[in-house]
């Protein structure tokens, strides 16, 4: 450490971050480049416009849309309640909360597959809504998994606002509900854009939850992650190279967007 | 009229000891205090941003302790302002009314009203966080005022701004609470900002309110050693002839030392001037020797980051205030031959609130200095 110390020790710091830097986005660049020069142009296309591929994505498309509107519905409120309430046993809702977040989506999947052996499952399943191996079985795999990271995102937008100002509306004559809709909202809308467009990427991109509980059925519960296991369960590599670019393309639109919109300060 | 009784409060390790103060209709009144004092714990509470345990507060005969912040009738308006950023100016001022749901032509009135009274008619488009600090103020100022509060609750409103804008503003408070004549509590740890405001003061010092009274009471007379401690004793001069210099300036003669200061009313017989206002220094300083004096240190006491400085001159000892680093950079010693300068425009008439008219302070600087 000694032979690091002053401008060499600064250059060279610098020149070994910037080399890791530099090595990670090569390592990613050439996996997107891989994909991109796998198979030639006219099979991608015709992959593309493949009566399965064009479920794939329109079933993603809606599944996701649905789970990320019931997502943020419910999030707003309960990150809201996390971040201005001090409740006994607080830590512990909070760690409940980020459960989804760290177990692996498979053995979610599992344990909503074994709630709807239960009695009430059955109930649910068999009288309410049909869940398992059916789209509303996408939609609730991929809601377990991404209200979490909803809740996570709104919870930090929620923390960064000044309770001040809520305060003051208080004062101006709000009731804590109108504080609520007038100011805290306004004052959350780029936090909630960025929640509601990362949460609608990784609800397109879920699949081991998915798979678990709703199935792999071609032309049914097929959505892009599915249509990519299929296609290479079926060694049909141009199909999968086709949809693996469709999901990299949708996810680095997604990301552009939240970094334009909240002029990069969203944090997962 | 807001009467508050016993008010006590918790907060983490922090305590508001049973406060009772008295605060009459349209009363402009400070809370003077130390960083670290409670004030605005005690601001907070007032406009219900927080469930006192114990405690009554009444504001025209009706209790509103138990109320929500909304239904008191309080307007708050913190240190920073708190102008919402997703607003512009214009939208900022009607965010109270619009939740009286007043007609549009009763709430537009009442914008430019407050609008000209503040002088912001030409910001009313832009984004508040493009104002200036004393921008921001009046904007919130006129914010606070538009749903028509009965009391106006100022929390340090002066304190983020430059010198000459918060002398500026101070003026203009008084002015608007005068044209307004709405009942204002404001709260601050500025000896200056205390007086010049306010018709009665509060000192309030480590959670407990210590005295209530008018400025010049408070400030001649501290009640308790804590404020004393922190208004500071007066240096207070016993006259013994006095001749007028021009109309609105005179000479005295306390005890040997000749002192020019604003007062035209005829002879006096005490002026005062605080430890704050009276300048120490090691070596002659340049300029006119009008309120300069030479005298040898009789007592030091450097055991807090305020020095105090004891400074024979004549028969009088006059008390000097210091931040302590600098007097150890003089090397301020019990014995040390130092200069004093009084500040003209600190001196004090006791028993009289007058200052001097603008052609004396011309004079003054014309001919003197």
């Amino acid at each position: 450490m000694k032979k690091l110390k002053g401008a060499g020790g600064d250059r060279a710091f610098r020149a070994a971050t910037i080399s890791a830097l530099a090595l990670l986005t090569l390592f990613f660049v050439v996996i997107i480049v891989s994909l991109l020069t796998f198979t030639d142009w006219g099979t991608m296309v015709n992959a593309l416009v493949a009566p399965e591929t064009l479920f794939a994505i329109k079933l993603s498309l809606i599944t996701a849309t649905i789970t990320t509107i019931l997502a943020i519905a419910i999030a707003i409120p309960v990150a809201y309640a996390i971040s201005t309430n001090e409740f006994w046993g607080k830590s512990l809702v909070d760690s409940l909360l980020d459960l989804p977040i760290v177990i692996s989506p498979v053995a979610i999947g599992a344990a909503l597959l074994v709630f709807f052996n239960t009695p009430m499952g059955e109930g649910i399943n068999n009288h309410l809504l049909r869940f398992v191996f059916s789209v509303p079985g996408i939609v609730l795999a991929q809601f377990t998994i991404v209200s979490a990271l909803a809740i996570r995102l709104l919870k930090s937008t929620f923390d960064s606002i000044d309770p001040r100002y809520e305060q003051v509306s208080r004062t101006l004559g709000c009731s804590q509900p109108a504080a609520f809709f007038r100011v805290v909202l306004p004052l959350a809308k780029n936090g909630l854009i960025a929640a509601a467009i990362l949460t609608w990427a990784r609800a397109t991109g879920e699949f081991g939850a998915t798979v678990t509980l709703a199935g792999a059925t071609a032309f049914k519960t097929e959505t892009l992650p599915i249509a990519i296991s299929l296609s290479l369960s079926s060694a049909n590599i141009g199909q999968a190279v086709a949809l693996i670019v469709i999901l990299v393309v949708i996810s680095l639109t997604a990301l552009l967007i939240i970094r334009k919109v909240t002029g990069r300060k969203y944090v997962i | 009229m807001i009467e508050i009784k016993d008010l006590s409060f918790k907060i983490g390790d922090f305590t508001l000891r049973d406060l009772s103060v008295d605060i009459q209709d349209k009363e402009y009144f400070v809370i003077l205090g130390p960083s670290g004092a409670g004030k605005t714990v005690f601001m907070e509470c007032l406009a219900g941003l927080h469930r006192i345990k114990s405690g009554r507060i009444q504001l025209n005969g009706k209790d509103i302790t138990r109320q929500a912040p909304e239904e008191r009738g309080l307007s708050y308006v913190p240190q920073d302002y708190v102008l919402f950023p997703f607003l512009n100016v214009r939208d900022n001022i009607l965010f109270g009314l619009k939740q009286k749901k007043l007609p549009y032509s009763v709430e537009q009135k009442c914008l430019n009203d407050l609008a000209v009274l503040l002088g912001i008619s030409h910001l009313l488009e832009r984004d508040p966080r493009t104002l200036s600090g004393g921008e921001k103020q009046r904007a919130a100022l006129a914010r606070a005022l538009a749903p028509s509060p009965q009391i106006l609750l100022l929390d340090e409103p002066l304190s983020s701004l430059d010198v000459q804008t918060s002398k500026y503003l101070r003026l203009e408070l008084r002015r608007i609470h005068q044209e307004m004549g709405v009942t204002t509590i404001h709260i601050t740890h500025n000896h200056v900002e205390a007086e010049e405001l306010a018709d009665r003061m509060a000192v309030m010092v480590r959670g407990s309110i210590e005295q209530v009274g008018q400025p010049q009471e408070i400030f001649f007379s501290p009640a308790t050693p804590a404020v004393s401690d922190f208004v500071g004793s007066l240096n207070i001069l016993e006259c013994t002839a006095c001749r007028q210099l021009v109309p609105g300036l005179m000479e005295v003669d306390c005890g040997g030392m000749l002192i020019i200061l604003p007062h035209d009313e005829g002879a006096m017989q005490k002026i005062a001037i605080s430890p704050r206002d009276v300048y120490v220094s090691d070596v002659l300083p340049p300029g006119p020797s009008v309120n300069r004096y030479k005298g040898k240190i009789a007592a030091l006491d450097t055991s807090t980051t305020s020095a105090k400085i004891d400074v024979k001159v004549g028969n009088n000892m006059i008390r000097a205030e210091m931040p302590t680093e600098l007097a150890h950079e003089m090397s301020l010693t019990i014995g040390k031959e130092v200069y004093i300068i009084l500040k003209l425009r600190r001196l004090k008439v006791l028993g009289s609130q007058q200052s001097a008219s603008p052609e004396a302070y011309h004079w003054y600087y014309q001919e003197i200095i």
